[in-house]
Parts: structure tokens; C-alpha cells; sequence
């Protein structure tokens, strides 16, 4: 009986060091990283955008993922590649073929 | 206005293209101001007599809209032709991209001339078929490369 008892006592001890760990590391987790985040977005310039996300004509833009672009140089280069692929599809209306309409292009967002 | 007539009055009779133009009112607009937002309602036609008028459509880039070139008009050409399509709100922006005048047509004053003189209706309206179909043809194309991308992205 006492044999159990103090098996008991040993468990109940270990269950409550093993929560205290538990709630010590979670509890300290959520601040660091909120931390780093608000730091982060403090030091971020405020008119970038990720070119990593598919949110132009959803193909890929043959930018390394989440690379900040300047806005203004973001909305030249959509505007170079509206031009470029204006002239590309004008190409094609006055010689319509295959090989016109899939004719490659130099525009930097299209690859 | 550049020599010879707009595109929108080629093939109409000189006395017909004469009087249409004596119906327009001048528009003058500083380098980057609007001439039409998206949604407002079209009751005028305009014809780009000098500088450069850019049609513009929203993009949202990051988390804001930000005006992104669709096609650009020069003089001679024609800027605003959902004045004559129902259901007539315009579906682009248009602004000025330099120092510009136009001359601006309402339909009703169009509507009016074309029911007097039926040729030159049939001609204004044959105009306004080939800018609408090249505008068609071109972001039907625009479209297909776009989407042969996707394609080529996603089987890469």
C-alpha cells in the first residue's frame, strides 16, 4: 500500500512538472514571434508587393517568391507587358496563325 | 486632328463627315485628368484630335486598386463607343496622358443626324463594328497567350 501510494505521488509530481514545462514554453512563444513580426513590419517599406503570389494573369513571374517590388516598378513593368502583348496579339490579327499567337515575349512577367 | 478623316468617319460622304463633326463640342484636358471613370454613364462618343487618351482598368495590387493600362488612343481614333452599345455605361477609365483635346459627339445628337441621313449612319456604324472587333480580336488573343502560359506553367 504505501509502496503504491508513493508510485502514485512520484506520477502526480511528474504529470504536474511536465505541464509547468509545457505551459512555460508555449506561454513564451507567442510574444517572441509577435516581436519579430510588428519589427519586421516596421522596418518593411510600405508600397511593395510579394511577386511570389500568382495575383497578375496567374502564371508564375520568374521572380524568386516573395520578392518585394517597388509598386511604381510593378505597375511599369504590367504596363510594358499590356504594350508587348498588344503588339504580339496585333501581330497576330494581321497574320493569324499557331506560331503568331504563341510568339514568345520579352516582357519579364511572362516568364 | 491628323490628316484626313477620323476612323470613325471613313467612308462617310464629305458633306456627311462635315456635319457630324460640326455637332461635337471641344473637350480640353491637362495631362492626367479623367475623361470618364469606370461605370459612368455613356451619352458621348469622343474622337482624339491631339495627344494621347489612356484606357485604364482597376488591378488590385497590394490590398489597393491601381489603374493598369488597357489600350491607349491617339488622334484620329475613337474613344468611348459604349455611348453608342447599350447598355451604354462606360467599362474602362480614360485619362489623359499629355496635353489632349478631343471632340466629343452625344449620341443623341448622332442618333438624330443618322436618322436623317441613313448612309451616313450605315457608314459611322460599320466604323464602330471594326473598332469594336479589333478590340475583340486583340484581348481574345491577349487572352489565349495568357492562358497558354498558365498552361505551359502548370505542365512545366
Amino acid at each position: 500500500m504505501e509502496m503504491f501510494l508513493m508510485g502514485l505521488c512520484l506520477s502526480m509530481l511528474g504529470v504536474a512538472a511536465a505541464a509547468l514545462a509545457f505551459g512555460a514554453a508555449t506561454r513564451g512563444e507567442p510574444g517572441r514571434a509577435e516581436g519579430e513580426i510588428q519589427a519586421k513590419a516596421a522596418e518593411a517599406p510600405p508600397l511593395t508587393v510579394s511577386m511570389g503570389t500568382p495575383r497578375f494573369f496567374a502564371a508564375g513571374t520568374g521572380l524568386p517568391p516573395h520578392q518585394p517590388v517597388p509598386l511604381d516598378v510593378l505597375l511599369l513593368q504590367i504596363e510594358r507587358h499590356v504594350r508587348l502583348e498588344q503588339a504580339a496579339a496585333e501581330s497576330f490579327i494581321n497574320q493569324p496563325s499557331s506560331a503568331s499567337l504563341h510568339s514568345r515575349t520579352m516582357s519579364p512577367l511572362a516568364h | 486632328m491628323t490628316s484626313g478623316l477620323p476612323e470613325l468617319l471613313r467612308g462617310v460622304a464629305e458633306s456627311d463627315a462635315a456635319a457630324i463633326l460640326s455637332l461635337g463640342s471641344r473637350v480640353h484636358l491637362q495631362s492626367g485628368a479623367v475623361l470618364f471613370s469606370l461605370g459612368d454613364d455613356a451619352d458621348t462618343l469622343f474622337l482624339v484630335e491631339r495627344g494621347r487618351v489612356a484606357l485604364t482598368l482597376p488591378l488590385q495590387v497590394g490590398g489597393r486598386d491601381e489603374d493598369v493600362l488597357v489600350e491607349e488612343r491617339q488622334p484620329g481614333q475613337t474613344v468611348g463607343w459604349s455611348a453608342l452599345i447599350p447598355p451604354h455605361r462606360f467599362t474602362l477609365k480614360a485619362a489623359a496622358l499629355v496635353e489632349t483635346e478631343l471632340l466629343g459627339l452625344s449620341r443623341a445628337a448622332l442618333l438624330d443626324y443618322f436618322a436623317t441621313r441613313p448612309e451616313a449612319g450605315h457608314a459611322v456604324t460599320r466604323n464602330l463594328a471594326a473598332v469594336i472587333g479589333q478590340r475583340l480580336q486583340v484581348f481574345q488573343a491577349m487572352w489565349l497567350r495568357e492562358v497558354q502560359r498558365v498552361v505551359d506553367h502548370r505542365s512545366a
